[in-house]
């Protein structure tokens, strides 16, 4: 039971930790998540990784079946939905298919060469999450490295990796992230940015177009920009779901991504830039030849879809 | 603190730690903040108070360590709510139910304190949406947790059979 005393250390003890918290999370903030907090990340996610796969085996089943019993009720209409999309696709996997056979041929007749820029993928699950950060079972030891894109298995963009160990990564999600993503929608470049507090469970963003031409209409499809750093061009990201037109010489609407972060079982790791040797160093810098044989070998251990078959 | 007493108490935030962040951390619906209920009801037990404490703020590390936020932010959260549960524990002493009241809002007021730091060190979004939501469903699963098994811990960690017995 418990005992009357206290001890009179508790405050002093209080106001230290509140103290060395504090300063862990300015030290946080100016070293942007690197240096010796990125160790720190790294060393205890390698350590409670094994653990989390482990209780992932046992965990899977049972948040399957009680994420499918509060699903219950629109099983139905999904099911009738689904049905829809997969004869949708399966009528625009033939048309694809005609053109990819169309384009191998014309390829042929030119004796045009594909340039091989296909990225290097890497297919994880998704074994837990800590807020809005999902936690996979692939790490630097599968190829996968702080600040590689993450997509789901239809393309859509889901964020970045933010911290790896040797067995485990963690993802931040781009609708977590307090970086805004750079995007195109039609012909004009915009920023994506995240609506904190929201009602909808984070799953709306907002669309700065700084220096806009024309309107956006709901539905219009918004991909990754060729000016951000962070993603391949072309990758989509969400739709529009507000029609707005340039105010002076900017606009905001609202856009959807495709991607319920908390809903995903299964990510890919896209080892982008493909050639981080040219993208990142300068090749008169001796000090980067550490970290660009690092990115190197995990470059060379992702699978691509070949190899997965 | 006796070594079984701290190994006790360690492998009990461990299994928080892993439960929360893999089953918990995948199910959409109501889930407790299990880790924080630790630093809870660990004020209700004969731990000297700075153990309690030191528990809260290197639980909240490790939570922080293993997802994205600043690394401190559930430290500072965590020490703060056990430093109030320590204060105010002998109100929980009533029964079952104060203790699920105690839990439920000291859990309130970790959460509305979490948002609050976040919000000034710019990490809203990565909290997660949905703020009043969770600032309902957390608390009221941490009663329910903290009902259920607050006597059954006190119990195991001061090893005393007849602590927190109500009739």
């Amino acid at each position: 039971m418990l005992t009357s005393k206290q001890s009179d250390r508790a405050l002093p003890t209080f106001i230290t930790l509140l103290v060395i918290g504090v300063l862990l999370m300015t030290f946080d903030v100016r070293l942007e998540g690197g240096g010796v907090v990125a160790v720190l990340r790294s060393g205890t996610q390698a350590i409670v990784s094994p653990m989390q796969r482990v209780a992932a085996y046992a965990v899977t089943p049972i948040a399957n079946a009680l994420d499918s019993l509060s699903n219950v009720a629109s099983l139905r209409e999904q099911n009738a939905a689904l049905s829809a999309q997969l004869a949708e696709s399966q009528a625009s996997l033939v048309a694809v298919q005609d053109d990819l056979a169309k384009l191998a041929l014309l390829e042929q007749i030119y004796d045009l060469e594909t340039d091989g820029a296909e990225l290097g993928q890497t297919v994880a699950n998704v074994i837990g999450s800590v807020d809005a950060a999902l936690i996979i079972d692939k790490g630097i030891r599968n190829g996968v490295l702080a600040g590689q894109p993450v997509i789901d298995t239809n393309g859509y963009v889901i964020g970045t990796v933010e911290s790896a160990s040797s067995g485990s990564a963690t993802i931040l999600p781009i609708t977590a992230s307090r970086d805004g993503l750079t995007v195109l929608v039609g012909s004009q470049t915009g920023t994506l940015v995240t609506r904190p507090f929201s009602s909808d469970l984070g799953l709306e963003m907002d669309l700065d177009v700084f220096d806009a031409r024309e309107p956006v209409l709901a539905g219009d499809r918004v991909l990754t920009s060729a000016a951000s750093t962070d993603y391949p061009a072309g990758l989509p990201v969400g739709e529009v779901i507000e029609d707005a037109s340039p105010e002076s010489t900017s606009l905001t609407t609202t856009v959807r991504p495709f991607v319920d972060p908390e809903a995903l079982r299964f990510v890919i790791v896209l080892a982008w830039p493909p050639d981080p040797v040219s993208a990142v160093t300068d090749d008169t810098i001796p000090e980067e030849i550490t970290d660009t044989t690092v990115a190197e070998e995990a470059t060379s251990t992702t699978t691509t879809p070949e190899d997965d078959g | 603190m006796r070594a079984r007493t701290a190994l006790v108490i360690g492998l009990t935030v461990v299994i928080a730690v892993v439960i929360q962040t893999t089953l918990f951390g995948r199910l959409r619906v109501v889930t407790p903040d299990l880790v924080m209920l630790i630093g809870i009801m660990l004020a209700l037990t004969r731990v000297r108070t700075e153990a309690v404490l030191g528990v809260a703020f290197l639980s909240g590390l490790i939570m922080d360590l293993l997802g994205a936020s600043l690394i401190g932010l559930r430290a500072v959260v965590y020490t703060t709510v056990a430093y109030v549960a320590i204060r105010t524990r002998e109100r929980a002493e009533l029964g079952r139910v104060t203790i699920a009241l105690w839990a439920g809002l000291l859990t309130l007021l970790g959460i509305v304190v979490l948002l609050l730091i976040g919000t000034l060190f710019g990490q809203a979004a990565l909290l997660g949406g949905g703020a009043a939501s969770v600032m309902i469903l957390v608390p009221l699963a941490n009663a329910a947790v903290a009902a259920l098994f607050a006597p059954t811990f006190v119990r195991l960690v001061d090893r005393d059979r007849t602590a927190l017995r109500y009739l």
